[in-house]
């Protein structure tokens, strides 16, 4: 019997909800301190903030964790997201292109560089590491050699403002919740149905209804606040569709599969006719991508492309602590892009609370520093049950 | 050459259990060393083979060359008395001819269904070309129902969840894990290699079974192994090899373990 409890235990742990719950937990803290000590902090007008704030990094978390699960790393998203955003400014603000084939073209070039570096790790056997190391100290320059002189490029353009300063209408964001809701409900409800006539085991009853309420009340408590301030962004509702693709695409694909064996067992995957070659380079051009998506919308939130803002700045490290906060192992074969928003919205939070508290810079860094450690421990202590890789 | 093709084909049809599978003058070489020297080695279906010798004797070599990892200089397979090329894992395995190998290639971090379609999901809109396989969504339900039928059919009883991560599972239920994929894909041969060398007693007597049932289910099994007490237990013949040498092929029933040590130390 206590066997039988610990195994449920065990499996909890390893579904997708059970990998949330200490990054969840570590927002839920973070949300409740600082609205004691700010209560300004938990206002919609701060809530909605928070959210664009941690847009940008969310992006290029959910990119990175693509090749974290594969046992690789890629320190280059930041300055490929400059690079991108420079080339969009460039092209719509300096010579007049059509922003939205100005945007194409960024993303384009994102998942070519992005594509060369993954190249390179696949066929001459460099780690990524190092790869992308060059990649980070390379594209720094090429993005000053794009943004030319002055060293910043302002971006007027309405579409790509418009990507980051438009908010649906009440009505329409509470449509779109409610039918995240239904499809959730359908989807959780077709599975135990379909499990249960195929004679196959099914979670607990009431684990499946927690998991649907739990959900559905943070869908649409989010819907009602950032309602009560301008409406959902247009960011978010970006930024959750790729995300939403790219979780299909690691959980519920063949490709996804390789993914997890590669950063796995990377000999077995060879053994089952798994190309190495074809996943490093491909998912290296995705991640290419994600830096590109994430790009345009900083380009899009700060008016601008500068250097500082992309290649100078925390965001690289950012992006990679929001993906490992999100409980996305660095050894590869463990994690999910989902929570690596959850991950990005725990170091969002901090940022925005400390701002609100009036904390130097300092303390932020040191704040930070301290989370990330907490939630890595709070990590290997939960998961004691899979090996340890 | 020929001739040898045709008194093999005598053989087969003479016999009441027809060869299901057979290598002929199989000679590799590292270097100067001859890895295996002119061996012949043949499996029936519905038997397992022990397949002894000391370190360095050829058994894995042997093991390799069949499943296509490693090409021999010279030799040919046959399964059913017909010739066939065993060049790449793939071309072996279209063959039917799977290995285990010791350290199972499992990935731990993926659950029981996840590793035993690895590389070969069930998929939706398979007939779909436009879509690339890779893209395909999965057949989740499917896999895991067949999962569960594979088990069942093994008699593996231990494993109550399909969906439970390779790490959470012993040794035992691992090498079962790694010997239900190996008969997964329609396969007739199955080769493992040293499948109890790290496992405690009672592990041990669960894999053993597991290979009995894979008699039962009509296989041919090789089965290395440096412990004579597991291989007197299971095997129905044994092979013995020495310095690259096929020694002989003695049935269980009537030699003696001491006999066997006696040939792989001294080869008589």
């Amino acid at each position: 019997m206590l066997k039988n409890m610990q195994e449920k235990i065990g499996y909890l742990r390893e579904t997708q909800i059970g990998s949330f719950i200490p990054v969840l937990l570590a927002l839920i803290a973070i949300w409740v301190y600082f609205g004691i000590v700010e209560p300004v902090f938990l206002s919609p007008r701060n809530f909605y903030f928070l959210f664009m704030q941690s847009a940008v990094v969310g992006t290029l978390a959910v990119g990175v964790t693509l090749v974290l699960l594969m046992g690789d790393i890629d320190l280059s998203i930041a300055t490929v997201a400059g690079v991108c955003a420079a080339i969009v400014a460039v092209l719509s603000t300096n010579m007049g292109i059509s922003a939205p084939i100005a945007c194409l073209a960024g993303l384009g070039a994102g998942a070519v560089l992005g594509g060369i570096m993954g190249t390179l790790i696949a066929y001459f056997r460099i780690p990524s590491f190092v790869v992308t190391l060059a990649g980070l100290l390379g594209f720094q320059g090429l993005m000053m050699k794009i943004l030319g002189i002055h060293g910043a490029i302002n971006v007027r353009d309405p579409f790509i403002r418009g990507l980051t300063t438009t908010t649906l209408p009440d009505s329409i964001g509470l449509i779109l919740a409610a039918i995240g809701v239904i499809i959730f409900g359908l989807a959780i409800w077709n599975n135990r149905r379909a499990r249960s006539a195929k004679n196959l085991d099914n979670d607990l009853l009431y684990l499946s209804i927690i998991k649907f309420i739990f959900f559905s009340t943070l869908i649409i408590t989010a819907t009602l606040i950032l309602n009560a301030y301008r409406g959902v962004p247009l960011t978010i509702i970006i930024l959750l569709s790729i995300t939403g693709f790219l979780g299909w695409l690691t959980t519920s694909t063949s490709y996804g599969r390789a993914v997890f064996a590669v950063g796995g067992n990377l000999e077995s995957a060879r053994r089952v006719g798994i190309s190495i070659e074809f996943m490093r380079i491909s998912a290296f051009a995705l991640v290419g991508f994600m830096a590109a998506v994430g790009g345009i919308i900083g380009a899009s939130r700060y008016a601008s492309v500068s250097f500082n803002a992309f290649a100078g700045g925390p965001l690289l490290l950012e992006a990679i602590g929001a993906a490992v906060i999100g409980g996305t192992s660095l050894f590869g074969g463990r994690g999910s892009v989902w929570n690596a928003i959850l991950g990005a919205l725990v170091i969002g939070s901090l940022g925005n609370g400390l701002d609100l508290a009036g904390a130097k810079a300092a303390d932020k860094l040191m704040f930070s520093g301290a989370i990330l450690l907490i939630a890595v421990t709070l990590d290997a202590v939960t998961r004691g049950g899979v090996s340890r890789k | 050459m020929n001739d040898n093709i045709k008194s093999l084909k005598n053989t087969l049809s003479n016999q009441t259990n027809p060869i299901h599978f057979s290598a002929q003058g199989i000679m590799k070489k590292f270097g100067g060393i001859d890895a295996l020297n002119n061996i012949n080695f043949e499996l029936n279906r519905g038997e397992v083979m022990g397949l002894v010798g000391d370190n360095g004797a050829g058994k894995s070599t042997l093991m390799k060359a069949i499943s296509g990892a490693q090409l021999c200089d010279s030799g040919s397979f046959f399964i059913d008395g017909k010739e066939v090329k065993i060049t790449s894992p793939q071309e072996a395995s279209l063959q039917g001819i799977q290995i285990v190998y010791q350290d199972l290639a499992l990935c731990e971090n993926l659950d029981v269904t996840a590793n035993l379609f690895l590389g070969n999901e069930i998929r939706y809109f398979d007939n779909l070309k436009i879509i690339p396989k890779a893209l395909k969504p999965l057949n989740h339900l499917s896999m895991e129902e067949q999962t569960k039928a594979a088990l069942t059919k093994l008699k593996v009883h231990t494993i109550t969840s399909m969906r439970t991560k390779i790490g959470f599972l012993s040794g035992g239920q691992r090498q079962s894990i790694a010997i239900a994929r190996a008969i997964l894909s329609d396969s007739s041969i199955v080769l493992l290699d040293e499948p109890t060398a790290a496992l405690g007693v009672s592990q041990t007597k669960e894999v053993l079974e597991l290979v009995k049932r894979l008699r039962e289910t009509n296989h041919a099994v090789v089965l290395i192994s440096h412990n004579l007490n597991n291989i007197f237990e299971v095997c129905d013949r044994i092979t013995v090899m020495r310095q690259g040498e096929n020694i002989g092929t003695f049935s269980a029933k009537n030699t003696t373990p001491d006999q066997i040590v006696s040939y792989i130390t001294r080869g008589k």
